[in-house]
């Protein structure tokens, strides 16, 4: 049977199975709100585990890494860091939203800043960067799958029509299920990316070098350029390294599909074990793609798009049942991502925007239908931004990385009790001038003196929210007590008590 | 009153402050500079492969261990 027979085949069988999921979870839910945004706030440690990790490692990580070890070189193992960093954050940060989210009921990352800080525009402004920053991933995304079933079917499907079909099913597990179809459908896909990537890769090191061991001592021989800082074209300078540990870790756990989840933990300690074992996954994925990477510029040198060196080197040397499998895996790997922020943004929609202002005191069930209403919105839009490719949106896909990095100060000023609280005026202000921090130094002057514009967007944000805040009213007595009180009952209990 | 309330910024415990710093120390590590002048050594290798990747690699799951040690501890 040829290659792309079994490719094809094999995706549209995994595509089968999510649909399955998808009506089983549909069975299993309640018609409540919470149920259907936050899988009932039930999530244990397996299904949480494989839906962080799979929402974390996007296609980017399946393809995009591989191609970043193949033109920038060893540099891109600075993935540890920031993965383990996540672990940190989750570990740190998790239990603090855990617990505010169960205590007063918060769906959005909108619903905890705006109840800290009292103010109805620091919920518009957080539901407006929640959106604008994560739905230009639908596009990322999506687009990454159109390409994936594109070179899966060898052409036979077009770009166009395989985004098409891949974002459809997944807006119809959503529609159908809710996040309980994405969490389940989640774990499919975090356990058949990450046995997808070591396998192919372990493959292709020891079809084509002998090992993994002869694959690292034939890069030595032939690309030494590849294996020294800041790489071949210079990319990985200490200013970057730092820019990409940052934005990459709290950036990307800011995004609201990240924060929901840590609404969604049955439990506390659920998220403090999540976060300790979250970066094993993430951060031992990169060890095959810098495999493929590293070894894939000395097999397979001069590629025009280095991001399809994993499923050009698979094409050319593994058989068509492995090739398969594997792309199936990079299915996986962007649709856990795309199913991930399509219903964070349907969240955002319905309960920030739609509840709070359109449509307040309705039934549950009406508010699971405009979510589903939303969500076919969500996909037409999607697939508009994935076959068009306009200005604006190559300048906000630069900004987007760090989008939700400028809510850092807000969030931390929720989570962590101090004795000068944070103000409204405070964050509203320096969220404004961190985003056009942003502007100026991701589009206008890209990385001024080296240093990555998400920082010096963070520095600039920070230094005027903490100034802004110094001089302006904080919110209630009451308020904070409130907050920070339930804060310190979940992280001091023994001597809050 | 919430102004009396202790900063959530600084570990209270002995465990809590051993994580925290080892944590920050082991990071610090896979941070420039270190990984730009002591580990971006290509011509040194470790097993087969080359130091700076070998290190690191030590280095992440040290603080992998960290974590783990925390959670043990009930950190």
């Amino acid at each position: 049977m040829e290659p792309w027979v079994v490719a094809t085949s094999l995706i549209f069988i995994y595509l089968l199975a999510t649909i399955v999921l998808g009506v089983i979870a549909n069975r299993r839910m309640t018609g409540d709100m919470e149920d259907f945004l936050l899988y009932g706030r039930k999530a244990g440690f397996i299904v949480l585990y494989l839906t962080v990790v799979a929402t974390f490692h996007s296609a980017f990580a399946f393809l995009g890494s591989g191609g970043f070890f193949y033109t920038h070189g060893i540099g891109f193992w600075a993935a540890g860091t920031w993965t383990c960093l996540v672990g940190a954050i989750t570990y740190v940060l998790g239990p603090r939203i855990w617990a505010l989210g169960k205590a007063n009921g918060y769906i959005t990352p909108a619903d905890m800043l705006a109840d800290f800080y009292e103010s109805e525009a620091v919920r518009v402004a957080v539901a407006i960067v929640s959106v604008v920053f994560t739905i230009l991933y639908i596009q990322v995304q999506a687009q990454g799958l159109g390409y994936i079933i594109n070179i899966a079917s060898g052409d036979r499907i077009s770009f166009e029509i395989g985004t098409l079909i891949l974002l459809v099913v997944a807006a119809a597990y959503l529609m159908a299920g809710g996040l309980r179809a994405v969490y389940w459908t989640d774990v499919i896909q975090g356990v058949w990316m990450y046995v997808a990537v070591w396998v192919g890769a372990m493959y292709l090191a020891y079809e084509l070098f002998g090992g993994p061991l002869q694959l690292w001592a034939e890069v030595r021989a032939q690309r030494p350029d590849l294996l020294s800082l800041p790489g071949p074209e210079g990319f990985f300078t200490p200013g970057m390294w730092l820019g990409m540990t940052i934005t990459l870790s709290f950036g990307i756990v800011f995004q609201p599909h990240m924060m929901i989840r840590y609404y969604t933990a049955v439990d506390a300690k659920t998220l403090k074990i999540l976060g300790a074992a979250t970066p094993i996954y993430l951060m031992t994925l990169y060890v095959p793609a810098a495999l493929v990477g590293l070894g894939g510029a000395v097999a397979m040198p001069g590629l025009e798009v280095p991001d399809r060196i994993f499923p050009e080197l698979l094409f050319a040397h593994a058989p068509p049942i492995l090739t398969g499998v594997i792309l199936a895996g990079a299915t996986a790997a962007a649709m856990s991502t795309l199913d991930s922020i399509l219903h964070a943004n349907m969240s955002v929609l319905t309960r920030d925007v739609y509840q709070r202002y359109i449509a307040p005191e309705r039934e549950q069930g009406h508010y699971v239908w405009v979510g589903r209403g939303i969500v076919a919105a969500l996909l037409v839009v999607g697939y508009f931004l994935s076959v068009r490719t306009l200005d604006f949106l190559v300048v906000l896909v630069t900004l987007s990385g760090s989008g939700a990095l400028q809510l850092m100060p807000a969030i931390v000023g929720v989570l962590f009790p101090t004795r000068r609280t944070l103000t409204r005026v405070g964050v509203l202000t320096g969220l404004v001038v961190g985003l056009v921090t942003l502007y100026v130094t991701l589009v206008v002057v890209p990385h001024p003196f080296g240093l990555h514009g998400g920082i010096w967007a963070l520095l600039f944000n920070t230094a005027v929210t903490l100034f802004v805040s110094a001089v302006t009213e904080p919110p209630s007595d009451e308020t904070i007590e409130r907050i920070h009180g339930e804060v310190e009952r979940q992280i001091y209990p023994e001597t809050s008590a | 009153m919430s102004q009396e309330r202790r900063s959530h910024f600084v570990p209270r415990t002995t465990e809590g402050r051993t994580a925290v710093g080892a944590f920050v120390v082991l990071f610090l590590l896979s941070m420039p500079p270190v990984t730009h002048s002591v580990l971006d050594r290509p011509d040194v290798w470790i097993g087969g492969v080359p130091v700076f990747f070998a290190a690191l690699f030590v280095v992440y799951t040290a603080l992998i261990g960290v974590l783990l040690w925390a959670w043990r501890k009930g950190v």
